[in-house]
Formats: structure tokens, C-alpha cells, sequence
């Protein structure tokens, strides 16, 4: 059972209660999560579990201890006090120490489904039979992962700061081959609500792919249009907004960094139709209410109009720059301005190109240009004269995403939608250039 | 470059201390709470509670697991944490399907209830079992187990594990042109106890330790930074490893390296020979070799995530990986080594046997479960679960590359070489989700001309194909070149789970590799 808030208060308030330092935040969360897995149409894997934990962080004469554990017992509650004052005690002087907040205004989100939470093991079973039973029919395999949960988490500070949060997700990704190895598609999807994730969208959609992609050509290396779906846009802008973190481009470790000690604040970096953003509020993809720092998260533009609108300040770093601590990000949204296109809009206006269902493997090669190597993978379509032609051999990308998303190269942008990241709505884009460095074997 | 030893270290200290069974050790009970918990009355309720409710087969695990974890950037400690956790689940087998429960709160109740969740889910799922599980057999065993350490890392004072990653800050600050060092220790302790339905209760004591550092670089004027981090990773050993690895030696060399890396030479992109140190050499062998022989891979079992293999069953004995050279160990014994256990977490005995013999794949990977879909009658023991609330799964063993029987050294090895590469540590890292194509980037990269080493090359990585490229090995170091290097952070499976795995390898030598050059023009 997840705690209430009068439960979660009190463990916060008994935490807090046998306290000998000067300053102190306390948390207590609790989860439970349940899942299963198929392969090749038969269940594989299965799992629930639930559990409850504090984290207690002190600052004693301004030196700082941490300590956290899942025992709730009065004796092991005080003991994980005890062991982050004993922390405290013998570290040296926490430099970039800041008080603990003090009461603060934080707006309510709504981002937890009954439903969600208590997910029943037998519906689910069945759910997942529909799924595999679909498979056989189309003369398939289905390799599937359906996983539900919810949390409830609060904090509490010395100097009063309080708030207590619920949240539910429920995900479904779906890998469907053919039987003999030579075609694979993929889909994924999440949402808060068990009642608005579409199981039945998601395994007609892996199905279609697995079926479209069969015995792709090899088409070669090089620089091509591309039109990224939804789930690739999030695979490779997923991590993005860590890119803004303002201490590390004041320190010239960053790709917002600059020349002369400069930052690319204000910077026309990106195509001028793209915005991003992160809003705690937003209905389809509710974020935590709080950063976590503790500041009630508000809606925070990083790009407007395609400009570095803002960088991320943390307190510490908000304090030295005399500054504001920023109230997020909690979630990652991107938007186009202006009018939006669909995938067949953009398949359309495509001399040559290519149609890329997602990405995989990604990882950081040069972080000067945010460059980043990777894999298409589970569906990649070669368009000719407007129309898909033909499955493509996958592909390696060598691609810097601020040459990605730089002015001229963004023609058309698509509507944000979830994907199966619980905490990024992303469009579809086409990209006039992105380069693949290499073609791979593998399907 | 290497100017002190750090391989004998890696390889004497490690293979000296080899893991040894306790038989009389019993789990460290520190917490007032635990001290009425009786791990061997909770593992028979659990057990007889699934037998009523149908289970052909149940286990039970209680596990706790420490975590220390301390981080520094110049002379500032930025967090010092200690994390616990510990509870227990039940793996039971009704009808031929699995279920699996977990629960933090650990009582008889607690216990009753969760067993019967478990069976509950399994029997949930049995009517959709399209295959039954079945499980190979396996020896009934009663045992503890501890990993061989000489100091308890928890043992040692937080403000001396403090004092020497500060002082190693210090060391590299002090080189002209470093702007930044970030540094790290992360400590952890596994205390398990796992019981079957067939009889086995076995204890484990674990211990591991990870220090790091990352120096950095920045160029303000022109805006250029370039990053040097630590080589070594993490080791199955206790404080000692803090205590003898020639750390502030390294720290010097890397500070002088991070910025140097901001003057080297910029890669032509081409193909050229390479030389990999094991520091590096240890990522290509996990991802290309280490994944591809997982036999819940090739089976389909991980197809949607992590994906499947370019190996399948039927090219067992008789796919040509590599070249004669190349002979691929998988060893659950292997001392020092990040996937050395006793006993796997369904009780099976730690083993070592051959996935790759002179260049032929030869085996796999194998859980009591995955085993009789091949048609074998024994499993490797290579079933692990990163946490008491985490669903058992498939991971890999330590998996080792077989040095030269002779004597051949690093020097040997670039005297052989006209046009090449010689690259310490590991970098960017990505491969296929059927272990064909990779890139590989790395930590310092050497030029090699005619024999010699002439200066040091800036934005390199490489690109290949497994097969290819273990077919390119022409040249193995001997023994004196080999260490072992691993990861502390493998992730696999839905909800991914992290492992811990080393991999051992001498110095290598492959021909005609693809080297990028990987720097673009900054908008």
C-alpha cells in the first residue's frame, strides 16, 4: 500500500523529531511496481514488489551527511538519523551548502490513477494473451514487457518546506519478428491512466512494422533526410535537458559553453520553430510538483523560438551567479511553432530520404557538439518521390544534435506525443541532413 | 602512457587473493532490527506455504545489500552517503509459470502473504503458457560463501576514505592547465541468504569496490575542454585495493594527459593497425563476446530491449568467431573478478568453462531454466538478481580473453605495427542489438609509426564488426600483459537490473581497423 500523506507527514515529523543537527531534509517514498515479459508468444518473467524507504540528509555547524535505508521501525528511523550526523560530523565544511527551504506555495498535479496502482495480475494475463494470440494470427513472434506502478513521495525540511506527492505509470513495449529473423518492428507507449494506453494500437503498429521491414536493402553511408518518428526524436533528445545545466557551461565543460568563457545563452542555436520546454502541469504528461531541490517546479522554457532561453541554476549555483534557482525541468517537451505536419505530410514532401521508427544504444562521443552515436533499429524505410520505397539495412549515426536541430536543418515539425518515456512528449521531425557513419548486420 | 605499473597490480594483487569458502562464517547481522529475524524460519513458511498452494518448485532469497557511496570535486566533498536495503522474495513455479513477489517489510505475515501473491501471479499466467518452464537439476546445497577481501571497506573511517580522494585532487590540480577533478569511491556489500524447495540454504558475503576519478581540461579562450578519466574501474576486493594501487602516480599522469589531449594531433580518419590495452580492450570483449553468448539473447528472451544475437544455437561448435588466437573463458571463479560468486542465485556452484576455444564459438551461458532448451543437462550458474525485490535473471559470468602462452610484450606487439593506434581506457561505447557493428572510443590514443610510438592523437574511435574484428587479431600480450577490468553498472532486462563483471585480457594487436575522426565544427 502506498502511504497517505497524514502517514507519509508523520514519518517526515518523527524524522525530523530526532534530529540533533542544525539543518535537515527528510524524505520518505513508497512504491510498488508489478510487471510481466513474453517471448516468442509465451510468458517469460513476472514480478511485483512494494516497498517503503527514507533518506535523511543533515548539515551539522554546515557540514553535510546522508544516510537512507527501507526500515521503518522506530529504532531503525532514528539509527538512519544517527548515522547521517555521524557522517556529518567528520566531514569537512559543505562549501556549497544552502539552508533548507522554508514553507513554500506548490501547485497541485495530477498524475495518479487509481486503477494504475492496483493493476489486477489476472486482467493483465489476459491482456497480454490478446496480444501474443494477435501475433500467431499475423504469423509472428511477440517479444513483450508490460509494467505498472505508482509512488507516493513526500519531503520535509527543518526550516518547514513540506509537500506530498502520488504518481502512476503504466507502460507496454512491444518487439514483434518474423520467423525467420528478417523483419522487426517495435512499438511503445505509457501513461498514468491504465484506461488511456491503447494495447490494442500498440500491437497492431509492432506488428505492421515487423511485417513493412522484411529483407531490407543496404543503401550505404553517408548524409540523409530523415524523418524521425516520435520514439526516435525521444531516444536521442530524451537526456537533453541535462545540457542545460548552467554551472557547467559557466565552467566550459558543456555544449552551451562558449569561447572566451561565454555561454550560448540567447544563442539563435536551434531552427526558429522549435520550443522546449518543461511544465509540471502539463495534462498529458503531469511532472513532479517539486524540483528536487525542493522548489515547486513551474513551467520553464530552455528554447524559445529556437534561442537558449534559459539555463538550469541549482540554489548553490543560483546563489554565486545571484540568481534565481530555476523551478525545473520535470519533464522535457518539444513543440514546433507554426503549422504542424503529419508523417504522411512529410513522407510526401520527401524526394529522398529516410523514415527512422527509433534509435538504440545511444551514447555521448564528443560532448563540445552534444555528438552522439547510435543505431536505428526495428523499422527504417527508404522514401523515394514522396512515397515509402522500400525496408533500409540499419544504420550507425555519428550526429551532433546541435547540427541536428541548427536553423534550415528542422523543415517540418509533427505533433508531441508520449512515447513509451514516462517524462517526454516529442514530435515528429524531419531532418534535411544526418549522417550515418556505417551500415549494421543486425534486424 | 604508462609509466609505473599499474598492470602488475591489477594482475598479481588480483589473482593473489583468491576467493575461499568460510564454512563456518555466518551473515553479519548489525542491525537491531534483523537481530529477531531468523532468515531460516522465513525461507520454511515461504517454502511450505508455496508447496500448499501448488508450487512445484519455490526459492526464497533475504537479502540486505550496503551501499557507501562518497563524491568530490576539487577540495569540496560533495555528498558522503550510506544506503541499506533489505528484504526478501519468493520465485515459485505453479503449472509451469513462473511468479515472483518481493516485499521490504520482512515478517511471517509479511512473508505468507507475499508467497501467495507469488503463486497468484503464476497461476495467473500458467493458462497463457504456451511452453512450461522446466529446470535442469541441480545439486542440493548447504553452504557459506565470502568474497576475499583483507580490509572491510565499511570497516575503514569515512574521513580517510575522504582524505585520500581529496589528495588526489590535489595531485591533479596541481598540473598547469587542469581546471577540474571529479572523484569518487562507491563501496558496496551483498549479504544473501538463499533457500529452495529442493533443500539448499546458502549464505554469501560479498564485498566491492570502485574508485574513480575524471580530470578535466577547459580551454576558455577558445572554448575547447578535454577529459582524462581513471583506468582501472572496479574490483571484487576490499580497502586494499585504495591502499596499493599506485593511484596518485595515475593521477599525476592523467592530469599531465588531460591536458595535453587539448594540443594533440587530431586523427586522420582511416584504417589503421591497433593496439589495445586491456583497459580498454575489456569493453569490446563485454559487449561483442560477453552479450552475443547469453543464451536468453539468442533465445529471443531480451529481443525487446537489450535484443538478441548474432550467434543461435545450431552455429554452436562450429562458428568462426575469431582468429586460432582467440580463446574466450567464462569463470564465476575467477579471483578478484566483479561476477566471482560462491553460488548463483538459483544455488547453482560457480563454474568455468569455454564459450570461445581457437577462435570457435563453442558455448553459452546458461540458468537451470534456460539449459533444457538446448538440450542440456547441467546450468553454468549464471541466474543473478541485483536486488531482494528484482525477478532472478540470466547474466554474464566473468568472461576472460587467454593470453599468449609465451612471452610477448606491449612492445612486441607496436614493433609489428607501421601504421597504428595504441589506446589506454575505456570511452563512448555503442553496439547493435545483435552484437554485429560497434564503435569504441577510449580514454588516450598514441600514434604508432614504423615500430615506434611517435605522440599522442585526439578524437579517435573505431568502428567494426565482431566477427571481423576478432578475426583481425594477430598478435596476443603473454601473461605479464594481462589484468582484469570490469563494470560496476551493467544493465539488462525489464525493469533493467544492474550487474557487476570483469573481464581479463592481455594486450592486443588487430589489423585494418576503421578509425573515425569524431570532432565537428562547433556551431
Amino acid at each position: 500500500m502506498l502511504l497517505n500523506e497524514p502517514d507519509a507527514k508523520r514519518t517526515c515529523d518523527k524524522l525530523l523529531s530526532y534530529l540533533r543537527a542544525d539543518d535537515a531534509v527528510v524524505r520518505v517514498r513508497s512504491n510498488s511496481d508489478s510487471h510481466v515479459r513474453f517471448a516468442s508468444n509465451t510468458i517469460t518473467t513476472n514480478g511485483s514488489s512494494e516497498e517503503t524507504s527514507v533518506q535523511v540528509t543533515v548539515w551539522m555547524n554546515q557540514k553535510r551527511g546522508e544516510a537512507s535505508g527501507n526500515e521503518m521501525s522506530d529504532a531503525a528511523l532514528r539509527r538512519t538519523v544517527e548515522q547521517a550526523e555521524q557522517i556529518a560530523r567528520v566531514s569537512p565544511v559543505d562549501q556549497e551548502y544552502v539552508p533548507s527551504l522554508g514553507p513554500q506555495t506548490f501547485e497541485p498535479v495530477d498524475g495518479y490513477v487509481d486503477a494504475t496502482a492496483n493493476i489486477v495480475a489476472a486482467d493483465r494475463a489476459r491482456s497480454m494473451a490478446q496480444v501474443t494470440d494477435a501475433c500467431e494470427k499475423a504469423k509472428v513472434s511477440g517479444y513483450g514487457f508490460h509494467q505498472a506502478g505508482a509512488e507516493a513521495a513526500a519531503f520535509a525540511s527543518k526550516n518547514g518546506n513540506f509537500n506530498y506527492s502520488r504518481s502512476s505509470n503504466v507502460s507496454f513495449a512491444l518487439t514483434v519478428r518474423t520467423p525467420d529473423g528478417a523483419g522487426s518492428g517495435y512499438f511503445a507507449r505509457s501513461h498514468f491512466d491504465l484506461g488511456k494506453l491503447d494495447i490494442g494500437q500498440i500491437a497492431g503498429e509492432a506488428i505492421r512494422k515487423a511485417l513493412d521491414s522484411h529483407s531490407p536493402r543496404p543503401l550505404g553511408p553517408g548524409i540523409y533526410t530523415v524523418i524521425l518518428e516520435p520514439q526516435a526524436v525521444a531516444d536521442l533528445l530524451g537526456f537533453f535537458t541535462y545540457a542545460f545545466d548552467a554551472r557547467r557551461a559557466d565552467e566550459g565543460r558543456s555544449a552551451l559553453s562558449a569561447s572566451g568563457g561565454k555561454t550560448k545563452l540567447g544563442e539563435q542555436l536551434f531552427d526558429s520553430r522549435l520550443q522546449l520546454y518543461s511544465d509540471p502541469r502539463h495534462p498529458e504528461l503531469p511532472g513532479s510538483p517539486s524540483t528536487e531541490e525542493g522548489v515547486p517546479a513551474r513551467k520553464t522554457w530552455l528554447v524559445k523560438d529556437g534561442k537558449i532561453e534559459t539555463l538550469t541554476y541549482s540554489r548553490f549555483w543560483a546563489r554565486q551567479k545571484d540568481t534565481l534557482p530555476t523551478p525545473g525541468p520535470v519533464n522535457s517537451i518539444l513543440e514546433g511553432s507554426g503549422s504542424l505536419s503529419t508523417i504522411e505530410e512529410m513522407i510526401q514532401s520527401t524526394e529522398r530520404g529516410l523514415l527512422v521508427s527509433r534509435f538504440w544504444y545511444i551514447r555521448t562521443v564528443d560532448p563540445r557538439t552534444a555528438l552522439l552515436t547510435g543505431l536505428t533499429r526495428d523499422g527504417l524505410w527508404y522514401i523515394e518521390d514522396g512515397k515509402v520505397a522500400y525496408p533500409a539495412r540499419n544504420f550507425r549515426f555519428n550526429q551532433s544534435l546541435l547540427q541536428m536541430l541548427a536553423p534550415g536543418n528542422v523543415p517540418k515539425i509533427g505533433v508531441p506525443v508520449r512515447t513509451y518515456d514516462s517524462g517526454a512528449l516529442f514530435p515528429a521531425l524531419l531532418i534535411k541532413e544526418f549522417n550515418f557513419s556505417s551500415e549494421s548486420d543486425a534486424v | 602512457m604508462m609509466k609505473y605499473s599499474r598492470r602488475e597490480f591489477v594482475t598479481t594483487l588480483g589473482v593473489g587473493i583468491g576467493a575461499m569458502a568460510l564454512p563456518s562464517w555466518s551473515m553479519v547481522q548489525e542491525e537491531a532490527s534483523v537481530r529477531g529475524t531468523d532468515q531460516a524460519e522465513l525461507a520454511d513458511i515461504a517454502i511450505a506455504t508455496a508447496k500448499t498452494l501448488g508450487a512445484s518448485y519455490a526459492d526464497f532469497r533475504i537479502n540486505r545489500y550496503r551501499y557507501e557511496d562518497i563524491e568530490t570535486r576539487e577540495q569540496q566533498v560533495r555528498n558522503v552517503s550510506l544506503r541499506q536495503s533489505f528484504g526478501f522474495g519468493v520465485r515459485t513455479l505453479v503449472k509451469g509459470s513462473w511468479g515472483f513477489a518481493a516485499s521490504g517489510a520482512v515478517t511471517p505475515q509479511e512473508v505468507r502473504r507475499v508467497t501467495g501473491l507469488a503463486a497468484e501471479i503464476a497461476r495467473a499466467h500458467s493458462a497463457y503458457q504456451r511452453k512450461p518452464v522446466t529446470l535442469v537439476g541441480a545439486p542440493k546445497v548447504v553452504a557459506n560463501w565470502k568474497s576475499s577481501f583483507q580490509h572491510d571497506p565499511f570497516e575503514i573511517p569515512v574521513e580517510e576514505k575522504i582524505r585520500f580522494l581529496l589528495g588526489l585532487n590535489d595531485i591533479a590540480m596541481r598540473a598547469k592547465g587542469v581546471s577540474f577533478v571529479d572523484s569518487s569511491m562507491s563501496l558496496v556489500n551483498e549479504q544473501k541468504y538463499f533457500a529452495s524447495s529442493e533443500g539448499s540454504r546458502i549464505e554469501q558475503y560479498i564485498i566491492r569496490s570502485y574508485p574513480y576519478f575524471n580530470i578535466t581540461a577547459v580551454d576558455r579562450d577558445s572554448g575547447d575542454f578535454q577529459t582524462r578519466g581513471s583506468l582501472v574501474g572496479a574490483q571484487m576486493m576490499g580497502y586494499e585495493f585504495i591502499e596499493k594501487y599506485p593511484w596518485q602516480a595515475e593521477a599525476r599522469e592523467a592530469s599531465e594527459e588531460a591536458v595535453a589531449k587539448l594540443k594533440a594531433k587530431p586523427v586522420e580518419p582511416g584504417q589503421y593497425d591497433l593496439v589495445l590495452d586491456p583497459s580498454h580492450l575489456w569493453l569490446t570483449i563485454h559487449e561483442s563476446i560477453g552479450h552475443s553468448t547469453e543464451l536468453d539473447r539468442a533465445l529471443g528472451w531480451e529481443a525487446n530491449l537489450a535484443g538478441t544475437s548474432f550467434i543461435t544455437p545450431d552455429k554452436t561448435g562450429k562458428l568462426r568467431i575469431g582468429s586460432k588466437l582467440i580463446n574466450f573463458v567464462a569463470d564465476r571463479t575467477q579471483p578478484g573478478g566483479l561476477a566471482t560468486v560462491g553460488y548463483d542465485d538459483e544455488g547453482v556452484a560457480a563454474q568455468r568453462w569455454h564459450l570461445v576455444k581457437d577462435g570457435v564459438f563453442v558455448d553459452w551461458q546458461t540458468t537451470r531454466d534456460l539449459a533444457p532448451l538446448i538440450g542440456r543437462k547441467n546450468s553454468y550458474g549464471c541466474l543473478h538478481a541485483d536486488s531482494w525485490r528484482s525477478v532472478p535473471m540470466p547474466r554474464m559470468p566473468n568472461v576472460s580473453l587467454d593470453h599468449a602462452p609465451e612471452k610477448v610484450s606491449l612492445d612486441d606487439l607496436v614493433s609489428g605495427v607501421e601504421n597504428g593506434i595504441l589506446i589506454y581506457g575505456d570511452g563512448s561505447y555503442s553496439i547493435d542489438q545483435q552484437r554485429y557493428n560497434f564503435q569504441f572510443g577510449g580514454q588516450t590514443f598514441w600514434e604508432i609509426k614504423k615500430g615506434k610510438i611517435t605522440g599522442m592523437l585526439r578524437d579517435v574511435a573505431y568502428q567494426s564488426r565482431t566477427t571481423d574484428f576478432w578475426g583481425s587479431c594477430d598478435g596476443l600480450g603473454g601473461k605479464e600483459t594481462y589484468a582484469m577490468h570490469g563494470s560496476y553498472y551493467d544493465g539488462k532486462g525489464q525493469p533493467m537490473q544492474i550487474s557487476s563483471v570483469s573481464h581479463g585480457c592481455p594486450v592486443g594487436r588487430f589489423r585494418r581497423v576503421n578509425v573515425l575522426n569524431t570532432a565537428v565544427r562547433r556551431p
